[in-house]
C-alpha cells in the first residue's frame, strides 16, 4: 500500500502521541539483542557456541515481548529507534554500526514485527543486516533486499530515497482531429472495411472461451519450461551468445568488445564454480578462432589468451587452492573436462601445487592434466626439471618418469648426482621408469651412491632390465668387501642384479660362495650363501641348478630355504623336473 | 519527489507451520469447492458425481474447522485468503482461483464464514444460490444471504468485499505512479547506455519490483496504462509495457514473486540495444534501406553487449542479457539474430517476445502511423504461426488479455462505442470483457463513462450488450489513453 510522505509522518506522529500500552523495556531489550545478534551473525559462523547463544538470547527477547503484544511497530529515525515516539535505541554515531542509521539512509522510516517473526526470519533478516553493512554504493540497499526476501511476519514503510520525481505526466502527447456525434453513429454503423486498422468484425470462434483454457499438457509443458529456465546455466547461454556474435559480426570494435566482456564471463564462470561452462567456452573459443571471417591476428591472439589465462600461475594457482578448500568439490569428470583445457604455460604451477592438494578427487584429474601436459610438451617439463624452485622441479622429475620422458635422460642425468638424496632417489626412480637405455646408462654411475635407497633402486632398474653394460659394475660389488657389510636386502638386491647380467661366466664364483668352504673348512656366512643361490637362480642354467641341487639339502635353513626358492623359479630346474 | 511503501503481509497464524498446514488445506478446499460448482452444473442434484463432491467439500471444510478452529474464505483483489493465510497462485491451480474470484464478485460476496456444523445439503443450497446469475452483484448479496435464511441454512456467514472505491482510486493512482516512474527510470537508463556511461540498475530494480507488487494486487490498473503508448516516449512506454504484460502473464502462468522480478527485469531491459542503435533510424518515419535494416536488426545481440555496461547488481543481468538476444527469435530459430551454436529458447524470451509483439503492433510509432488494434494482433499471433510464438504461451496470453485486449475500441450491437476495460473475471467470458461505453447510441462521446460487464443479462436471460465489430479509434477521434489515466 502506497501513501504520501505527509500521510506516512503523519502516522508516525499518530504513533507518537499515543500512550504506550505498555512499558518500553521489552523493546529496548529486544533492540539490544537484535545488535548483539547482528554482531555475532557478522563474526562467528552458525555453529559457533557464542552465535547460537546470540540467537537463543534474542529469540527469548521475541517471547518476553510476545506476552505484552503480538506486533510491534519501530518508526526509523536517523540515529534511533522509536517506539511510541520515545527512543528504544539510540547511538549518536552515523555509522553502518548504527543500526537505525542503516535502515535510515536506505529510506526505511517504519518496520513492523509480527508474532512468528523470530522463528526462521529473524536469521534471513539479521543475514541481510550485515549484508547491508557490508554493501557498496552500487549494491543492493535494504528497501530492494527486504523486498526480496519477502517476509511474512516483517511489513516496512519506506521513503524512496532513489526517486527523482514522480515521473512525466501520462499522456499519448498527440492531437486527434474531433469528430461530430453524426460521424461517430454513422461509423458506428459502416459495414466492416477490408483494409487493416479498420473495422473488424467479430470471429464467432472467438465466443467459444474454451479454447483458451490451457489442457493439462499444455500446464506440464509450460510447467517444465519454468523448470528449465531456473536449471540452465546462464553465464554460459551468455557466452554462446557473445561467441555467436563474434563470429557473425565482423566489425573490429565489435570483435573488441565481446572479447573484454567474454573474459569477464570467464571470471564470472570460474568464481561461480561453473567449471564445465567455462571448459566449454574455452572449447568454443577455439572453434570461433577456427570459424570466424575475417579474423585479424590480435582477436586470434585475444581467443587463445582465454585458456592461456587460466593457465597463468595467479590464475591457476587460485583455482588450484579454491578448488582444494571446497566442502563439495565437483566432480572429476568435470574438473577433468577444466583441465583438459589447460596450457603448458600451466604444468610449471600445477608442478608447484600438486604435492599440496588434500582432496584426491582434485589431485586426480591434475595430475592426469599434467601427465597429458608433460607427455605433449617435453621441453617445458626439461625446463622445469631445471626450476631453481625445488617443488616445480621435483615434481617435474617424478612426471618425466611417469610419461617415461625419454627426451628429459639428459637433464635427469645431469643432477643424479644431487647432494641431496631424497632428490637423488626421486630422479633414480624417474629413470627407472623411463627405462630406456640412455637411463639405464645414468643409473650405473649411482649403483654405489651414499644412498642406499639410491642404490638399491638403481640396481633393481638394471636388474629388471638385466642391462649388461652395468655388468662390471655389479661384479666389482658382489666381489667386493662392502657389500657383506651391507644388510641382507641389499646384498640380495645386489647378488640378484649379478645373476641375472653374469650368465655361466658366473657361476663358478656363486657356487664357490654357495657351496664352497675355506681353508679353514668354513662355509661363507649363511646370508652370502642365501644370495649366491638366489643369483644361481636367475642364472637359471643347467650349470647354475646343478650348484643349488649340491645344497638342496643344507642344513642351514635360510640357505636351504633360498635354495628352494631359487630351484623353484629357475627356468632349467623347471624345465628340468 | 518521494514516496512511501507499506509491502503487503499475509498475516498468518501463530506460527508458520499452521500457516503451511492452512495453505495445503485451503488449496485443497478450493479445489473441491470449485469441483463441486462444476459437479452441480454438470449434472442433476441426485447424481453420484454431485453427492461425491459435496461429500469432499464437506470433509475438507470440517478438517480445515477441526484443525484452526475456524473457517473464512475471503477474496480481497485477486487473492483468496483461507482465514488469515493467502493462498498462493500456481500454474496448477489458476482455472480454480479464477473462477471462485469471478464468482464471489459476481454475486458480491466478499466473504464466507463457515460454521462447525456444515452439510452437504447446506453446500448444496449455497453453492446453487451462488451460481444463480443475473442480477446487480451489489443486490445479490443480500438476495443469497435471505434465501439461505429461508431454506433454514445458518451454516453460512455472508459479507461484502472490503475494498472500497476510495481504496481502487488509491490503486488506480498507485498505477499511475508506478507507471510514470517506471517510464523515466527506463528513459534515464536508455540514454546513460546512449551516452555510453554505466548505469546504476538499483532504480531500475526498484521500478520492476513496483510493477510486480502492483501486478499482483491489481493487475487492471497497471495493465490499463500500457495503452496510452506515448509516441514520443515510444521506446521507453514500449518497455515499460512489454514489462507490464510479461509480468501480468507470467502471473498467470502461476511464476512466484521474484520469478516474476527476474522475468519484469529481462523484459524492461529487452530493447536495451536500441540505445546503440542510431536515433535517426529509430526515429526514421519511412521505410529502412538495405543498409538501414541490418543497423536495427542489430538490437538484439548489442542488448547483450550493453547489458555488460551496468552496474549495481549481484551479477551480470544474465537473464536479460538472453532474453535481448533471443526475442526475435521464432520457435525454429529462424528471425534475428540467427544463433550459430546450438539453442533452445529461454521461456522468458518466449513471454517476452508475444508482449513485444503485442505492444509494438499496437502502438503508434515514426514508421506505423496508423496501428493495428489489439484484437487483430491477436488474431495474428494466434493464428499465423510463421510468427514464430509459442501457441501454448500466446493462449494463456489471450487468457490473460482476453480476446479483445484492454484498450480495443469495440462497436456493441446497441452502436454504442465501448473501449475494453478489463478482460472478464469468468473465465467463460473471455469475449466478453469490462467495458467502459464511451459514446451513446447517438453517437455522443462521454468521458469518463460508465463501466458494464458484457457477460451481464437482460432479465429474459440474452446477453445486454454484445461485440459486433472492433475499430480504430482514430476514425471516431477517441484518444484510447484518456480514458486509463
Amino acid at each position: 500500500m502506497n501513501s504520501s510522505p505527509a500521510a506516512a509522518t503523519g502516522q508516525n506522529q499518530e504513533l507518537g502521541h499515543q500512550e504506550p500500552p505498555f512499558s518500553s523495556t521489552p523493546v529496548e531489550e529486544l533492540l539490544r539483542l537484535v545488535a548483539k545478534a547482528a554482531r555475532a551473525h557478522q563474526l562467528y559462523l552458525p555453529n559457533n557456541p557464542i552465535y547460537r547463544g546470540a540467537i537463543d538470547s534474542l529469540r527469548a527477547g521475541f517471547v518476553a515481548l510476545w506476552k505484552e503484544t503480538d506486533e510491534v511497530t519501530l518508526v526509523i529515525a536517523e540515529t534511533e529507534i522509536q517506539w511510541y515516539g520515545s527512543p528504544v535505541t539510540k547511538e549518536t554515531s552515523k555509522s553502518t554500526d548504527n543500526l537505525a542509521w542503516l535502515f535510515f539512509k536506505d529510506g526505511v522510516r517504519e518496520l513492523t514485527i509480527a508474532q512468528g517473526f523470530e522463528e526462521n526470519e529473524v536469521v534471513v533478516f539479521l543475514e541481510m543486516i550485515q549484508r547491508a553493512r557490508k554493501a557498496n554504493a552500487d549494491e543492493d540497499d535494504l528497501v530492494t533486499m527486504l523486498w526480496e526476501a519477502d517476509f511474512t511476519y516483517l511489513k516496512y514503510r519506506y521513503v524512496d530515497v532513489l526517486a527523482d520525481g514522480s515521473g512525466d505526466a501520462l499522456n499519448d502527447g498527440r492531437d486527434v482531429a474531433p469528430v461530430t456525434p453524426e460521424q461517430v453513429q454513422e461509423a458506428a454503423r459502416q459495414p466492416v472495411e477490408p483494409a487493416r486498422t479498420a473495422s473488424t468484425i467479430v470471429d464467432m470462434a472467438d465466443f467459444d472461451a474454451t479454447l483458451y483454457f490451457l489442457d493439462d499438457s499444455e500446464i506440464d509443458y509450460l510447467q517444465a519450461e519454468i523448470a528449465r529456465e531456473y536449471k540452465q546455466d546462464l553465464r554460459v547461454k551468455v557466452a554462446s551468445s557473445l561467441l555467436d556474435i563474434f563470429e557473425a559480426q565482423a566489425d573490429a570494435k565489435v570483435r573488441e568488445e565481446v572479447l573484454a566482456n567474454l573474459q569477464t564471463a570467464m571470471v564470472y564462470l570460474l568464481t561461480a564454480g561453473q567449471y564445465r561452462g567455462a571448459s566449454r567456452i574455452l572449447r568454443e573459443a577455439a572453434l570461433a578462432a577456427e570459424r570466424a571471417t575475417a579474423l585479424i591476428p590480435d582477436h586470434k591472439d585475444q581467443l587463445a589468451r582465454l585458456a592461456d589465462r587460466l593457465s597463468t600461475p595467479e590464475v591457476l594457482s587460485q583455482l588450484i587452492q579454491t578448488l582444494d578448500a571446497t566442502s563439495e568439490p565437483p566432480s572429476r569428470e568435470e574438473l577433468g573436462d577444466l583441465f583438459d583445457q589447460l596450457r603448458p604455460s600451466a604444468l610449471s604451477t600445477i608442478c608447484q601445487w600438486i604435492g599440496r592438494i588434500r582432496s584426491e578427487q582434485i589431485r586426480q584429474p591434475l595430475a592426469t592434466a599434467a601427465g597429458r601436459l608433460a607427455a605433449l610438451h617435453t621441453n617445458e617439463l626439461i625446463r622445469l626439471i631445471q626450476d631453481s624452485d625445488r617443488e616445480i622441479s621435483d615434481e617435474a622429475i617424478r612426471l618425466s618418469g611417469i610419461v617415461k620422458a625419454q627426451a628429459a635422460v639428459p637433464s635427469l642425468g645431469r643432477i643424479v648426482n644431487d647432494p641431496d638424496a631424497s632428490r637423488r632417489l626421486a630422479i633414480v626412480q624417474a629413470l627407472s621408469e623411463i627405462g630406456s637405455a640412455g637411463a639405464m646408462q645414468a643409473l650405473e654411475r649411482v649403483l654405489e651412491d651414499a644412498d642406499r635407497d639410491v642404490r638399491l633402486t638403481a640396481a633393481r632398474a638394471l636388474t629388471a632390465k638385466a642391462h649388461r653394460p652395468a655388468f662390471p659394475r655389479f661384479d666389482a660389488i658382489v666381489k667386493g668387501r662392502a657389500l657383506r657389510e651391507a644388510d641382507p636386502t641389499e646384498k640380495m638386491v645386489f647378488f640378484e642384479g649379478f645373476g641375472a647380467m653374469c650368465g655361466d661366466a658366473g657361476v663358478a664364483h656363486l657356487n664357490s660362495l654357495l657351496n664352497g668352504r675355506s681353508f679353514l673348512g668354513r662355509r661363507e656366512d649363511p646370508e652370502i650363501r642365501a644370495c649366491a643361490a638366489i643369483a644361481l637362480g636367475r642364472v637359471g642354467t643347467p650349470k647354475a641348478v646343478e650348484a643349488l641341487t649340491k645344497s638342496s639339502g643344507d642344513a642351514d635353513v635360510i640357505v636351504r630355504n633360498a635354495v628352494g626358492r631359487a630351484l623353484r623359479g629357475s627356468p632349467s630346474a623347471s624345465s628340468s623336473s | 519527489m518521494t514516496n512511501t511503501e507499506l509491502t503487503e503481509v499475509g498475516h498468518a497464524g501463530p506460527d508458520s507451520s499452521s500457516d503451511a498446514v492452512v495453505r495445503r488445506a485451503g488449496r485443497q478446499l478450493i479445489f473441491v469447492f470449485y469441483g463441486a460448482l462444476r459437479a452441480i452444473k454438470l449434472y442433476p442434484v441426485e447424481n453420484a458425481a454431485v453427492e461425491k463432491a459435496l461429500s469432499e467439500l464437506t470433509n475438507q471444510s470440517r478438517e480445515l474447522l477441526s484443525s484452526q478452529g475456524e473457517l473464512e474464505i475471503r477474496m480481497a483483489g485477486e487473492f483468496i485468503f483461507i482465514n488469515q493465510t493467502r493462498l498462493r497462485l500456481a500454474l496448477d491451480n489458476f482455472g480454480s482461483f479464477s473462477h471462485l474470484l469471478a464468482l464471489f464478485r459476481g454475486s458480491g460476496v466478499g466473504s464466507v464464514t463457515v460454521a462447525k456444523g456444515v452439510t452437504s445439503k447446506d453446500w448444496l443450497i449455497f453453492l446453487s444460490l451462488l451460481q444463480h446469475g443475473g442480477d446487480d452483484p451489489s443486490d445479490r448479496l443480500d438476495e443469497v444471504a435471505s434465501k439461505l435464511e429461508s431454506a433454514g441454512v445458518t451454516s453460512f456467514l455472508l459479507a461484502p468485499p472490503t475494498d472500497s472505491g476510495a481504496d481502487r482510486e488509491q490503486d488506480k493512482e498507485r498505477a499511475k505512479r508506478t507507471y510514470a516512474e517506471s517510464v523515466t527510470a527506463t528513459r534515464d537508463l536508455m540514454e546513460s547506455v546512449r551516452m555510453g556511461g554505466s548505469p546504476n540498475i538499483k532504480k531500475i530494480k526498484r521500478v520492476v519490483q513496483g510493477i510486480v507488487d502492483q501486478i499482483l494486487n491489481d493487475e487492471t490498473s497497471l495493465v490499463g496504462l500500457t495503452t496510452i503508448r506515448d509516441y514520443d516516449e515510444y521506446t521507453f512506454t514500449h518497455s515499460v509495457n512489454v514489462c507490464i504484460f510479461a509480468v501480468a502473464l507470467g502471473k498467470r502462468l502461476g511464476l512466484s514473486k521474484l520469478q516474476l522480478y527476474d522475468l519484469g527485469m529481462a523484459a524492461l531491459f529487452h530493447d536495451i540495444g536500441k540505445s546503440r542503435v542510431p536515433q535517426n533510424l529509430l526515429t526514421k518515419t519511412t521505410g529502412l534501406t538495405d543498409d538501414e535494416w541490418p543497423l536495427i536488426a542489430a538490437h538484439p545481440w548489442l542488448g547483450v553487449l550493453a547489458l555488460f555496461q551496468v552496474r549495481g547488481a549481484q551479477e551480470l543481468p544474465y537473464r536479460a542479457m538472453i532474453v535481448a538476444h533471443e526475442h526475435h527469435m521464432k520457435l525454429d530459430l529462424t528471425g534475428y539474430p540467427r544463433p550459430i551454436r546450438e539453442r533452445q529458447l529461454s521461456v522468458f524470451s518466449k513471454i517476452v517476445a508475444i508482449a513485444d509483439a503485442f505492444d509494438a503492433a499496437t502502438s503508434r510509432r515514426s514508421y506505423q502511423s496508423v496501428p493495428f488494434t489489439p484484437a487483430e494482433v491477436m488474431n495474428e499471433l494466434k493464428n499465423n504461426p510463421r510468427r514464430g510464438m509459442d501457441p501454448v504461451i500466446v493462449k494463456a496470453f489471450i487468457n490473460l488479455t482476453g480476446v479483445y485486449p484492454v484498450g480495443t475500441l469495440v462497436v456493441l450491437d446497441t452502436f454504442e462505442l465501448g473501449v475494453v476495460h478489463a478482460v472478464n473475471p469468468l473465465q467463460e467470458m473471455l469475449s466478453r470483457p469490462i467495458v467502459r461505453i464511451i459514446s451513446d447510441s447517438m453517437g455522443n462521446i462521454m468521458h469518463p463513462g460508465t463501466l458494464v460487464d458484457l457477460a451481464d443479462r437482460t432479465p429474459d436471460g440474452v446477453f445486454a450488450r454484445t461485440i459486433i465489430k472492433t475499430d480504430n479509434p482514430d476514425r471516431y477521434g477517441i484518444r484510447i489513453g484518456d480514458y486509463f489515466v
